[in-house]
């Protein structure tokens, strides 16, 4: 009983919280009609808008300032006059790690205000200011980026080192010097993507749910059944029962309940283990780009780049069925020897196999698989409400928590707050070097390189962050590109169509592929495989996952290339 | 109850250490207890809140690794148990080794030797030194063929 009113409430608070968030802007209070209003806008060199600048209007000769406002996330500013104007008036706008600058009214404009005009003049744009913040912030980060890669700290750990050196350095460092200022506490928290965390807290409780019931590993035995036995069938079917398991849920989880059956099936079928787990994770890597939750990267490019469910879908997924042909080819030449090498199964494994492959909860299956249905028509139809994705997640998990009626506090142990603690910390690290113009620096840099050209553009996102996604953790990564690519997507003509963010998908994922450490269902498959007896080193890794990468982001980039490119 | 405590992780690896338990179980007539201990470690990085979840799936293969091990003994004529354990590996080893009064433990070498690899050879001696010094067992350590 008491289980089922503790569910009962934490399903009430998911769904006031999907309510909230579903709840449509309260927009800005209509402006009073007290007397003329300078409007304009302030952009960077980039011809990004700069929001938070603080932009006054004062007297040329006094330098008393007449009015005072701060420029909103779309660079816009509104100055509401309201004393009488006497004399020459300048515009001020200053803000931390802009050069500050004076711009004087004209006096057509002055005329216009004193006669109670509102006037809108034209864009300013401001100059990064390269000082000592810009460099703590670059180091900060890298610093956190060397310790995820080198796994000198626990990943969220590494971040909280990272967020905490920011704030350290905004508050106590800029008492001693104010050039050490990197951004303050409400500032930081702008830079947080609550979609993006909310919407990987929703899909934690719907996975908590479906690994309970044996799905994943029903699906290893399945694909056993279907191919009765022919271990060279068998690898395709697993590819793709992974892929899919991947796309809809999570790569990791897929891949943390499927690896032990996995070594199960070839054990009992005497092949080498990796000659199945090599394909699997491969294939899981690929085919869960296609959808807009399969991947934590994709989820960060899909809330960065408004790009719905079905964009995902429908945009990749042909470029991810081309590259799949092309990775069970490859994965059929490379283990051809060991697939060829399957005995007659042990009557006694394979019995033991069938037991432990049972679906342990079939009533809760058939409920997640009616919410999952649900929650799928939702994240498809949801852009028509205007409804973030996250939102879906939490009522898909609200859903499930009211008709299942688990234990709630092992749900609450199932949701992986290292991860989402992970994530806030990410999102204030990149955050700091976006608000020091790092992030605009390189967007610059891309920029001068690539120029105007869209393919030129593409080719080098697919293939530099599938590369670098080998050697560097593709997540922070991803968050630090995400306001490149929403850079060049204006400034690149063609690039309006989110191809550069669809090309930011393939090559961090796929690029996953590249190296063990390249994507966390590596090293989890690896983790679960040499605690068999069957090691993945680095190099066996790199050998067999390299070409992969090679044949399957070569392939994407075709799709993406007809598809988009003119 | 007496025997042979044999600690396995599956693979390749472990096969020259299964054989020499069962070539020392004909020898001295023992009954040969075989271990898999399921350590989860390598999630500490990654994805520690998926322990639980994993617990379950790993003391499954565990059995299953157990059970290719005992029908190899048994085809021997050798009668074999397994036990699925979870926790520091050299402590499970140490405790089976108490709990069934074994004789022997059979160790296999070290693979790689990594810091992770709680069996590497350094460790090796301290650890045999260990198990007799508090099981009474007498340590067998097997070089790795496949190495």
């Amino acid at each position: 009983m008491k289980r089922r009113w503790s569910s009962l409430l934490a399903a009430a608070f998911l769904a006031v919280l999907a309510g909230l968030m579903a709840w449509p802007g309260g927009g800005t209070a209509a402006q009073a009609d007290q007397g003329p209003v300078l409007v304009g806008f302030i952009h960077n060199a980039q011809n990004q808008p700069v929001a938070g600048v603080h932009v006054q209007l004062v007297s040329s000769k006094t330098g008393t300032s007449v009015a005072d406002t701060q420029s909103q996330p779309d660079g816009r500013f509104a100055l509401q006059i309201e004393h009488h104007l006497q004399g020459q008036l300048e515009i001020k706008a200053d803000r931390e790690h802009f050069e500050s600058i004076t711009i004087p009214v004209s006096q057509t404009l002055l005329t216009e205000l004193q006669g109670g005009q509102s006037i809108e003049i034209p864009t300013i744009t401001l100059t990064r200011r390269i000082g000592i913040s810009f460099w703590i912030a670059t180091a900060i980060f890298l610093l956190v980026l060397v310790l995820i890669a080198m796994e000198g700290l626990q990943n969220t750990l590494a971040v909280l080192v990272g967020t905490t050196l920011v704030f350290g350095f905004s508050y106590l460092g800029s008492a001693i010097n104010p050039d050490l200022f990197i951004f303050n506490f409400s500032r930081a928290l702008e830079f947080i993507d609550w979609n993006v965390i909310f919407l990987i807290m929703g899909m934690m409780i719907v996975i908590a749910v479906v690994e309970r019931t044996g799905l994943f590993q029903w699906l290893g035995y399945f694909a056993y059944r279907v191919s009765r036995g022919k271990a060279w069938l068998m690898v395709p079917i697993l590819m793709v029962t992974a892929g899919v398991a991947s796309a809809f849920l999570d790569n990791v989880t897929t891949m943390l309940l499927m690896t032990p059956i996995s070594i199960q099936i070839a054990m009992a079928l005497g092949i080498q283990p990796l000659a199945l787990l090599m394909p699997e994770v491969l294939g899981s890597n690929v085919i869960g780009i296609s959808t807009l939750i399969g991947t934590p990267t994709n989820i960060l490019i899909g809330s960065a780049g408004k790009i719905s469910f079905s964009d995902f879908l429908i945009n990749l997924t042909p470029g991810v069925l081309m590259s799949m042909v092309g990775l069970i080819i490859y994965c059929e030449w490379i283990y051809w020897k060991e697939l060829r090498a399957a005995t007659h199964p042990s009557p006694t494994l394979l019995e033991m196999l069938e037991e432990n492959a049972q679906i342990t909860e079939p009533d809760n299956l058939k409920k997640a698989g009616v919410v999952g249905a649900g929650m799928i028509v939702l994240f498809v139809t949801g852009e028509f409400f205007h409804m973030v994705p996250s939102v879906t997640a939490l009522m898909g998990a609200t859903a499930l928590l009211l008709w299942i009626g688990p234990d709630i506090e092992e749900m609450i142990e199932a949701v992986d707050w290292t991860t989402l603690v992970f994530f806030i910390g990410l999102f204030v690290v990149v955050g700091a070097i976006q608000e020091v113009g790092l992030v605009d620096l390189i967007a610059q840099g891309i920029g001068h390189l690539v120029g105007e050209n869209l393919l030129l553009t593409t080719m080098a996102i697919i293939w530099s962050s599938a590369l670098l996604s080998t050697v560097i953790a593709n997540i922070p990564f991803t968050a630090a590109m995400l306001p490149v690519i929403a850079f060049l997507s204006g400034t690149v003509p063609g690039a309006s169509d989110k191809v550069l963010y669809y090309s930011l998908s393939v090559g961090s994922a796929m690029g996953g592929n590249g190296s063990l450490i390249g994507a966390s269902a590596n090293l989890v498959t690896a983790g679960i495989a040499e605690r068999a007896g069957y090691p993945i080193s680095y190099m066996y890794f790199l050998k067999r996952g390299f070409p992969a990468l090679l044949i399957t982001v070569a392939l994407s980039t075709l799709w993406l290339y007809f598809h988009f490119l003119p | 109850m007496a025997g042979i405590v044999c600690a396995i992780r599956g693979g390749p690896s472990s096969q020259p250490t299964i054989d020499r338990a069962i070539q020392l179980a004909k020898e001295e007539d023992l009954q040969i207890h075989f271990l898999y201990v399921v350590n989860l470690d390598f999630l500490a990085h990654t994805n520690k809140s998926r322990v639980q979840t994993l617990d379950k799936e790993m003391h499954q293969m565990g059995e299953f690794i157990l059970i290719s091990a005992q029908d190899r003994a048994m085809s021997r004529g050798i009668h074999a148990d397994g036990v699925v354990r979870k926790g520091v590996i050299a402590d499970e080893i140490i405790s089976l080794a108490r709990d069934v009064e074994a004789d022997y433990v059979i160790l296999g070498s070290p693979q790689v030797e990594t810091e992770a690899n709680v069996f590497t050879r350094q460790r090796m001696e301290a650890f045999s030194q260990r198990i007799s010094d508090e099981s009474g067992a007498e340590v067998v350590l097997v070089e790795d063929q496949t190495a």
